[in-house]
């Protein structure tokens, strides 16, 4: 039996935002996949449980050209990896939407909660973080927008104030031209957080960008290696020194999926499979 | 942002004791009401309150899929869902498949095939497999595993059940257009 807590579903985000500030045992509750988890375990003392799937602005799921996607809170993963626009302007995200966890599983999680949950090898932060992604938060002073690479503050921890809550993540209209391609090492297919997950994009300009997960304790955008790649010209030399230099970037830890010298390694392969991949195909389907 | 002149029913709410939450929902085609504790998990309001005993509670944290059923016309693991999530909801369980007394196409095939030993992991097969079928009555092998995918066996091995999922599928294009 669950621990005992008293249940709210809000019909405005002015309920939610004041029953988050105002009662500071409260949770939020949109898939549950993971807040279900911990209430059942225990590892959370739950008073009070704020449904957000009533809100109307948590269920945005649209692209609109020039602007870009808006995955709204309680949009959950299977809805992302069914989507059209999806697969073919982001298919970095299509694809780590596909390998989170179980198709069962996926009807219920959401992208939102994905980001919220602060996972270090949370797999969709990758591929948001190299879309350049943005997460809109309500709370008691009104909206703010925080770029999703400074969203992330610790393990399971994110910028997130009481009272606070995310309402979607926003990624720009990557334009025509633009490829990307999310390759995750794991000890067995679904059911299991990546071992290492490496998203690789190359812009319509040529400049790439690379996200990463369960290398530090949050998921990273590998800015200052996409400095020195975008230094050189784009070819097979630059992805071999690419996989090499990346171990200088990134400090991963010894646990019970890895060890740390085997993420190192697994990092450098899938970055050269993903960039190599890239360089050598003509269109933009993943 | 927030106003609170709005948020009266928000107060009465924080200020009750009371902690029950009243639920209206379909169960296999009839209209259920009830008067639950917000704790109580759609799984357990299946078993403990509707007396369905064909979903089965095995891991109790959405791993296993053994407690799968069918809302809104996806599959989902009920163990981490809350029964109050499902106010609204149309949810159909194993016990929903048979008709007229009769079980399902699908039900026959896992029968013939051998597709179970010890049964427990059947009822979450059968769900997931029910959904894939409803929204895609011709999915390949890779789309059957896939969908599947949340539904552990411990005895049969999956052979079986990949066997009587396509089995199924053909007999119900064949005997159900």
């Amino acid at each position: 039996m669950l621990s005992r807590f008293k249940y709210l579903k809000p019909h405005n985000l002015n309920e939610a935002v004041q029953y988050l500030e105002k009662e500071e045992k409260s949770f939020v509750l949109a898939g549950g996949t993971d807040l279900m988890i911990l209430l059942r375990r225990n590892l959370i003392n739950a008073e009070h449980i704020v449904d957000i799937k009533g809100l109307p602005e948590m269920a945005e799921f649209e692209f609109i050209d020039g602007a870009g996607l808006t995955i709204g809170a309680s949009v959950v993963v299977n809805t992302v990896v069914d989507s059209e626009v999806v697969k073919t302007k982001y298919p970095a995200l299509h694809q780590a939407s596909a390998s989170l966890a179980s198709f069962l599983l996926r009807n219920r999680a959401t992208v939102v909660g994905n980001i919220c949950n602060a996972s270090p090898g949370a797999d969709l932060p990758p591929a948001l973080l190299v879309y350049d992604a943005v997460v809109n938060i309500a709370g008691p002073q009104g909206m703010r927008q925080v770029p999703l690479h400074e969203f992330f503050t610790g393990v399971k921890r994110t910028v997130l104030q009481r009272g606070e809550l995310v309402i979607s993540v926003q990624l720009p209209d990557p334009g025509d031209g633009d490829k990307s391609i999310y390759l995750r090492q794991a000890r067995l297919r679904g059911h299991d957080l990546a071992t290492v997950g490496v998203a690789s994009r190359i812009k319509p300009d040529g400049k790439v960008a690379i996200g990463i997960c369960a290398v530090a304790p949050t998921p990273l955008r590998l800015f200052a290696l996409e400095e020195k790649i975008n230094e050189r010209e784009l070819n097979q030399e630059t992805v071999e020194w690419a996989a090499e230099e990346i171990k200088q970037h990134i400090h991963p830890i010894t646990d019970v999926r890895s060890s740390a010298q085997y993420r190192l390694q697994m990092a450098s392969v899938l970055l050269k499979r993903g960039l190599s991949h890239l360089i050598t195909k003509e269109d933009n389907h993943g | 942002m927030v106003d609170h002149k709005e948020c009266s029913l928000l107060d009465e709410h924080i200020a009750s004791n009371q902690r029950k939450v009243s639920l209206t929902c379909v169960v296999n085609g009839v209209e259920i009401c009830d008067t639950i504790d917000p704790t109580m998990t759609l799984l357990h309001f299946l078993r403990d309150r509707l007396k369905l005993f064909g979903t089965k509670e095995s891991c109790g944290e959405g791993e296993c899929g053994a407690c799968t059923v069918i809302m809104n016309g996806k599959a989902v693991t009920s163990c981490i869902i809350l029964a109050i999530e499902a106010d609204g909801a149309e949810i159909l369980t194993v016990e929903g498949l048979a008709k007229d007394g009769r079980i399902s196409i699908l039900q026959e095939e896992f029968i013939s095939e051998d597709a179970l030993q010890c049964g427990f992991c059947t009822p979450g097969f059968l769900m997931s497999t029910r959904a894939l079928l409803d929204r895609n009555p011709d999915p390949s092998e890779e789309e059957i595993k896939e969908a599947l995918a949340g539904n552990l066996c411990r005895c049969t091995g999956y052979l079986p059940i990949l066997k009587a999922v396509k089995k199924a599928a053909e007999r119900e294009r064949k005997e159900l257009k």
